[in-house]
Formats: C-alpha cells, structure tokens, sequence
C-alpha cells in the first residue's frame, strides 16, 4: 500500500483517510487470475446386485459418523390406477404399523435411537429413506427392513391418515404455487397419470386393500435399488444388506402407461384466486423424459434462459423490469416425459406484461444466437455448480440411483462435465429450436381474476379455472 | 438478498424458525461423534476478524460475510432497511460495475446468496477451488466501496415488494410471523421482522443508505470465513492484499432490548380470507441463544414436537386427530428469546380445542418434567442432529462465524454437544416452569373464514 510500513499509524489514520488506499501492488481494479477449473471426480461407489435383483449401491465416505439408506421402488403414481394419492398413502403408511412393530412403537423406538425412516411417493417412484449414527448401522436397517418388507397397513392407520390427507388437500387449495403446480401437470400431461393429482374423492376411495395390494405388487427387489452412503464397513455392511434383503421375493416389474399429451398452440389457463396480491405465472410446454440424450447440453440453454440470477428471465423480470422477486426456468425431467416450465410471481398490475416479456425471452433464445461470453459464462455456471454440488454425500447417493432408475448412460455423471463444456453457439441455437416453443405453450395463471383476466385476454384464449381445477364456465 | 433465496425467518411458514437456534459439530473424543473441525483466526489490524478452515475432501471453497446488523438496528420508523441494505449490495462497487457480481461468481462456477436477521447480515459465495482470489476480491469490494446509484435502489424497493408479497401478504399463514414477533417482542426493535413494512423503504434517502453503510459494513464489524480446500498461508496472504487496507469505521452502537414484564396472557385474531385450516400458535419469552438456558430449552422443545413419538405429535396428530401437523420451536436471539408451539389443525378442528390439548400438554410438563427415556432420546436425536450439521464447507463456515460473533467462542463447532450432554433431566422441567408460563403465553389464532355467502354463482 501506497503508505508503506508505517501499519500501526496507518491503522489509526485510515479511520479518517476515507480516500482509499492500493494495498501492496495490488490490483484492484480487475479480476483475479484464476487457475483452470479442478477436476470434476464422481466419488468411487461399489455396485452389487443380489440374487433377487435388488441393485446395492455402497457409497463411503469419512466425513461424518452418519449412515443413510435410500430404496427406491421403481413404481409411482403412474401405476396406482386410478386411485390418485395412493402411492402417496402407501409410502406414508409404511412406517405406520409392521408385522413387528406397532406405529407407537415403531415411532418411540428409531426416535429413540435418533433414527429416522421416512418415506414418500413421485409419480415414478417410491422412496424410502433411513438415517442414523454408524453405531446404528444395523438398527437403521431393521426400521427400513420392517417398513419396507412388512407393512400391515392397518385400517385404523390409514382412517387417521386419510383424514389428514383431506386436510392437506382443502389446504393446498389455498396455496397459489400447489394450484399452479398441479394445473400446469393436468394441462400438459393430459390424461395420463402424471397429469392426475390427488382430490377429496380419490382419497375418500383408496381401502386397505389398495394399499396391500401395491405394495404386494410393485414392492419387488428386482424393481427396487438400495443405495447407502456415509461412514460404514463395507465389509461388514454388505452381508448385513444380503442378511436383512436376501430372502425379499422377486415380482414382476410393471408397466407404466405411455404419455403421448402434447401442448399446441397459446391457451392461458387462468385460476380465479379472488385477493391474491400477486400472480404465480408458469409458461409450460411439453419437456423431455430424465434420459434425453440431449441433457446436459440442454441444461446450458436453460441456464441462458433461466438459470441463476444471471439468467436472463431474472434479469429482464427482477434486474431489468422489477416485476418480480425472481424468475426462472427448468425441464422438470421424469421418466416417461416432462415438463419446460419458465415461472414468475408478479404483482397483479404487470400480470400480463410479465407473460409477454417470459414469451419475448423465448422467442429471443431461439431467433438470436447466443452471444459468446455470455455462452461461455453459463457453462462455466452449470459446470462449477455440478462440482460444487458433488459435495452432497446426498445428492451423490440420489444420482448413483438415478443412473437405474431413469436409465442413463452408465459413465452419464463422468462424461457430464465434459458435455457441459463443449456446447457452441450453433448447437445451443438448435436446442432451443427444438425445445423452447414459443407458440406452444400453455399458460398457467393463478390470481385474481377481475383484476388480471383483462390483462391477459389479449394473449390469447381463457379458460378461467376454480380451486378445484375444474373449468369454471 | 438475492431472490430464490432464503430469507431464513420469514420463508415457509415454521419450518424454518428454528434453524435460527441450530447448532453446530461435536469435538473429537465426545461419544460417537466425528472428526475435530480445525480452524485458525485471527483479527486484522482494522477490526476484521477472519476464521480459516481448510477441508481438502472435495475442490470446493465457501466464503462467509457476516456483519453484525441486522432488523433490530434500525429506526421503528425504517423497519426493513438492513434487509433492503442486503439487496443493494449485489449493485456494485467502484471497481465492479452495476450487475456484475453474481456474473463474476456465477462466471467462475460459483454461486452465492444472502440474508438478514434480526441479528446480522450474512453473504455467501460458494466458488471452486481455483477461485478464492476471485470471492475475497469481490468480498472485499463490497466492504470497502459498494456503489448504489438511484436506478440501483428504485429496482430494489419494487423488488422487495414482491419479495414481502410472495413471503408475506400471499401465502396462508405468511403474516405468523410478524404479528408473533409484534406480540411477543412488543416495544423493543425486535418487535418487527427483517422483511419490514414496505412504505418505509420508500421513504429512506439514498443518503441514510451511506450513513448505514459507513456505520455498519465495516472490517470491525465483520467476520470472515473460508472453508475448503486451500492453502492457509495463501489464503491468508489474500486476505491481507484484499482486507488489510479497507479502513476501520467507528464504533458500532449495540441496540439494548429491554422487554417490559408481561401482564397476562395474550390472544391475537388473524383473519384472513386465504387462511385453509385452523392455525393455533402458543408463544413465550425464551431465553437468549447464549443463555446457559438455551440448552435445556432446546431438548425440551424436541421431546414435545420432534418425531412422531413426541408428545405433541402423540396427542393431537395421532389420538385425537385434532391437527394435521404440529411444530415447536425455539427461536432464540442475541438479546431475547421465544419459544413456540404452532398446530395447524385438521378441517372443522375448533380453535379452543387445539388450545386445550397445547395447554393441557404444557401444563404436564411443567408438572411432571420428561422422563428418563425422553430424556435420552432427545440427547441421540442431538447427537445425531450435530452428527450430520456440518456436511457442506458453507454450513461450517456459518456456523463458524456465528459462534465466534454470538457465542464468542469459534471452538463451540467441537464442543456444543457437550453443552447439550451436560443438560440434566430435571432442568428441562425447570425451565418449563421458568419460560411456558400459562399466565405469560402469547397465541395467535387463524381461523378459517366462515363461507362467504354464494362465491360460487358470483360473475366475475
């Protein structure tokens, strides 16, 4: 610094000095130089199957003395034929009274321990999780082993249950992002189960023996993975897994039905929220199943698009406008097919500009190359933040089960980073040609009507729904 | 902050009160527990006090800004301004043009977000490991010449106003928290929450904006950390070529929260039109996050809601089927405290009889305590809770900060499970009787609105 060693006065004196100081040569006024990005290294995992087929994924790490297992039953919502929340019930009840241990029990003794084993349903799956301190390795398996193989599904347990579910279903309807979130399912998936959502009357149909009767059905070893990661014994776990799973018998796998819904053509679907004080926007369009070759270039786009805050939907929303506290975009990647969702929650006033400017923003990606360094910042964006997010023991175990559950390359996690890197200009331009279409999409609004409806006729035809998500007229 | 971030006190109902008073990492030899947490600090001459934590396991580096002000520093009449403040800081600075900061971290594969509390301001960049000159250089920007023009602010004030929309006005149960903090912390400055009223910010000058800048974002009044993968001496030779000249600001006033003596118990009525369910919240005073008290509050708060073998949980989400769910917490703070019990109960659930149960079940533990296997369980789910805190580089190097800055004693990382061991059973029921006092009890109710006559055939 310009004042040189003279530290001790220059500390004193610096509190009046506001004019500000170099420090020793160094260079304020531009950015640092930066080594090349580490390597990205996808943490090495033991892979195994059993007899039966369940697939075991072992995962070790030494960072903390904790332990968590994750199932996966490959079978969701889209097999429960009919009766929408049943898989949902089925993964609640789980842990809710098994051949060994009653609910209370069950609860009293992993809480006891600070285990806990939970469970919850997609549309593609069943996910069973149970974590615990390593001394509790072998206890941690047992809760999952009798939630998982032993069910009882007791009626009494699924009348409180149900009575819940009905609460959470009267209360979504009041939440603006559930009402958005489902009608935006039902418009783009159509008829298919994944368009479906839980309503008062399928939860008042689903009986006990719905519930036996999936779980007898889909809870098969050669349809399910089991993934653990933390601080463990591989040599000592592995024979425990084959112990407590070993006998699990196997079943058919089932079948999904094939989604075939497209969107066409500009539909705003509007739902009549009288009092909102904002509006919750999701422009959607017909996406692509979680095994798209195109992914990981595709996710450069949509960071372009919408990712971050340097993305351009918040910044033409938030930075540019101030419409909005935040603005994105995402391909919500399933198994069968998906969903492009871009999403804003605006004040009432600028509903419909904010739709305008979301449909600019997709236009502009697909008519206008994407400038270089602009290009070049997002990959580097999505790239790090993948390094970054290897971090996550969590995070990691989920995608080492993606690969099955979803079907993905094998080396899909090494190749990733590479991919990301790669993507030009031309090839960026032509997925957004192929995969951000402007002129079909489905506009889902949830707000108040009398006062947005007029900003949105303009844009196209309205279709104004009630809390139901029925067609109100 | 940053929007799709975490404005840790207001987001999503409860569920995120308590992660105010969450706790850190276990020590070494404390049983079952993992590795020592090292660090190294220090303090620049100009006040800063920096906290080193190398962790090689992946090629990740978290940076951590917290400065001690937060929603309790302000004006009654500029409530939301550190808040508002923490939006104007992604502007710029003298050497980083408006709207370049996140494009520099985001650009180097990073990201980064902020908060307010009612106690500090904290901003963090998660950046690979090739890029720790890039973080302490922006970090340090900001610190020393953040710049805010007219645009700058006019943007933020309508942003925020969507941010206060979205969290607050538009949500069932948004305003809990506010008219709780507004019962329970009534006349001190942590009567209002960090989001503010939005007609405030409207009427701050871009001149208070300096004068808080001059006052608070100052090296004597800020902690850094880096966690990760680096070199200390590197590590610590930037932070000297970026820190070492910003200029100590004076002396930083501490606000006093003095809470007058509650006279009896209170009831608050929220009625709200997009209110789903019956909503009943019971609130006390608790004790500061650094009483010695802070411990045995905390276990008991679990024992009644934690896991579904908890009382609460037991009776009225299982038995009685009263409430869909039920949640306690303590949310305790630098200068006060409260703890809390919220049931959201189920449809045509009465008001007075979630209130029953809730004080039927107080009032048990206040007379009887917990017992031995209460006890345990709720030290092993402590156990296990600080077991698996500490994954990510930017949990420790939170928690690091704040136990330095709160606690004053950065090694709490290893040691708070002890604290939390040396609770005994017995004291749980003494602060029982101590804080959830009946005639001391503050609820909030949110009823849901009797059926407006006919929405349904109404033209619209």
């Amino acid at each position: 610094m310009s004042y040189g060693a003279k530290s001790a006065l220059c500390a004193f004196f610096a509190v009046v000095v506001s004019a500000v100081a170099e420090t020793d040569g160094v260079d304020r006024k531009t950015q640092p130089p930066a080594a090349p990005l580490p390597a990205a290294t996808f943490p090495e995992f033991k892979e195994a199957t059993l007899d039966n087929g369940l697939k075991v994924f072992l995962l070790e790490t030494d960072k903390q003395p904790t332990v968590s297992f994750r199932l996966v039953i490959k079978a969701g919502a889209t097999v429960e034929g009919g009766k929408h929340g049943l898989a949902e019930m089925v993964a609640t009840l789980l842990n809710k009274g098994t051949k060994n241990l009653s609910a209370e029990e069950f609860a009293r003794q992993a809480d006891r321990l600070g285990i806990s084993v939970e469970a919850a349903a997609s549309d593609d799956a069943v996910y069973i999780s149970g974590t615990g301190l390593s001394k509790h390795a072998a206890e941690v398996l047992r809760f999952l082993s009798e939630a998982v193989l032993h069910p009882l599904f007791p009626a009494e347990q699924l009348e409180k249950e149900r009575v819940k579910a009905l609460s959470r279903i009267e209360a979504e309807k009041k939440e603006p992002a559930a009402l958005a979130g489902k009608l935006r399912d039902q418009v783009v998936f159509g008829d298919h189960p994944y368009g479906a959502h839980a309503t008062s009357d399928s939860i008042q149909k689903i009986t006990r023996a719905d519930a036996v009767q999936f779980h007898k059905k889909y809870f098969v070893p050669n349809n399910a993975s089991l993934a653990v990661v933390g601080e463990f014994d591989r040599e000592k776990l592995l024979p425990m897994i084959k112990d407590t799973f070993g006998s699990w018998k196997r079943g058919k796998a089932p079948s999904a039905p094939a989604l075939k819904a497209k969107v066409k053509g500009v539909k705003i679907h509007l739902v009549d929220r009288p009092g909102s004080v904002q509006s919750n926007i999701i422009v959607a369009t017909s996406g692509i199943p979680r095994n798209n070759a195109d992914t990981p270039e595709l996710s450069v786009v949509n960071s372009v698009l919408g990712g971050g805050f340097s993305g351009r939907l918040f910044q033409n929303l938030r930075e540019r406008n101030a419409f909005t506290y935040g603005s994105s975009s995402n391909f919500d990647q399933r198994k069968l097919g998906g969903v492009f969702s871009a999403t804003a929650e605006v004040r009432n006033e600028v509903t419909g500009k904010a739709v305008t400017e979301i449909l600019n923003e997709l236009k502009r990606i697909r008519e206008e190359p994407i400038p270089a360094p602009e290009l070049d910042l997002q990959r580097q964006y999505v790239a790090g933040n993948y390094l970054l997010s290897l971090e996550s023991d969590r995070r990691n175990l989920e995608r080492v089960q993606d690969i099955d559950l979803f079907g993905l390359p094998k080396d899909y996690y090494q190749t990733l980073v590479s991919r990301i890197r790669e993507v030009d200009p031309n090839e960026a331009q032509s997925l957004a040609r192929k995969y951000i279409p402007p002129k079909d999409v489905a506009i889902i609004v949830v707000g108040d009507a009398d006062q947005i409806r007029p900003q949105l006729e303009p844009l196209g035809p309205v279709t104004i729904y009630d809390a139901d998500l029925k067609v109100k007229r | 902050m940053r929007a799709q971030s975490k404005f840790v006190l207001l987001c999503s109902l409860l569920a995120t009160l308590s992660v105010a008073a969450q706790g850190a990492l276990p020590a070494t030899e404390t049983p079952g527990l993992g590795k020592n947490i090292e660090f190294t600090e220090y303090d620049l001459p100009n006040g800063l006090h920096v906290i080193l934590h190398q962790n090689k396991s992946a090629p990740v580096i978290a940076t951590y800004v917290l400065y001690h002000v937060g929603s309790k520093n302000e004006r009654s009449d500029r409530t939301g301004f550190a808040h508002f403040f923490e939006h104007l800081m992604f502007e710029g600075s003298e050497n980083i043009p408006r709207g370049r900061i996140d494009k520099l971290i985001s650009g180097a594969g990073g990201n980064l977000n902020a908060s307010t509390s009612f106690d500090f301001t904290d901003y963090h960049f998660n950046v690979p490991s090739n890029q720790l000159a890039l973080a302490l250089w922006v970090e340090s920007e900001r610190m020393l010449h953040a710049k805010v023009d007219e645009t700058g602010v006019e943007t933020q004030r309508k942003v925020v106003k969507e941010e206060r929309r979205r969290g607050v006005e538009n949500r069932p149960y948004g305003t809990l928290f506010e008219n709780l903090a507004a019962m329970v912390f009534e006349g001190s400055p942590y009567e209002w929450t960090p989001i503010g009223s939005a007609q405030y910010i409207d009427q701050a000058q871009i001149g208070e904006f300096r004068e808080f800048y001059k006052q608070y974002y100052v090296p004597n009044n800020a902690t850094l950390v880096v966690a990760g993968d680096f070199e200390v001496e590197d590590a610590k030779r930037l932070v000297k070529q970026y820190f070492a000249d910003i200029p100590r600001g004076p002396e930083i006033p501490r606000p006093e929260v003095t809470l007058a003596p509650q006279s009896g118990p209170k009831l608050k009525v929220i009625e709200k039109e997009n209110t789903p369910l019956p909503g009943a919240l019971h609130a006390w005073r608790g004790p500061t996050e650094t009483s010695p008290d802070a411990y045995a509050v905390d276990l008991l708060t679990n024992i009644l809601a934690r896991g579904r073998s908890s009382r609460l949980y037991q009776r009225l989400v299982n038995q009685e089927q009263a409430a869909v769910e039920i949640q306690a917490f303590p949310s305790l703070l630098e200068k006060a405290g409260m703890v809390g019990v919220f049931a959201m109960g189920n449809r045509g659930v009465a008001l007075s009889r979630l209130d029953d149960l809730i004080k039927e079940e107080i009032a048990k533990v206040r007379e009887h305590g917990v017992t031995p296997e209460e006890f345990e369980k709720a030290r092993n789910q402590k156990e296990m809770e600080l077991a698996s805190a500490f994954g990510s580089m930017q949990s420790r190097a939170r928690s690091l900060a704040r136990y330095h800055v709160f606690y004053g004693d950065t090694n709490l990382i290893n040691t708070e499970l002890e604290k939390y061991l040396s609770v005994a059973r017995e004291d749980l029921q003494r602060v029982a009787n101590e804080y959830l006092k009946p005639e001391a009890v503050n609820i909030l109710h949110y009823p849901v609105p009797e059926k407006a006559a006919a929405p349904e055939g109404e033209a619209k």
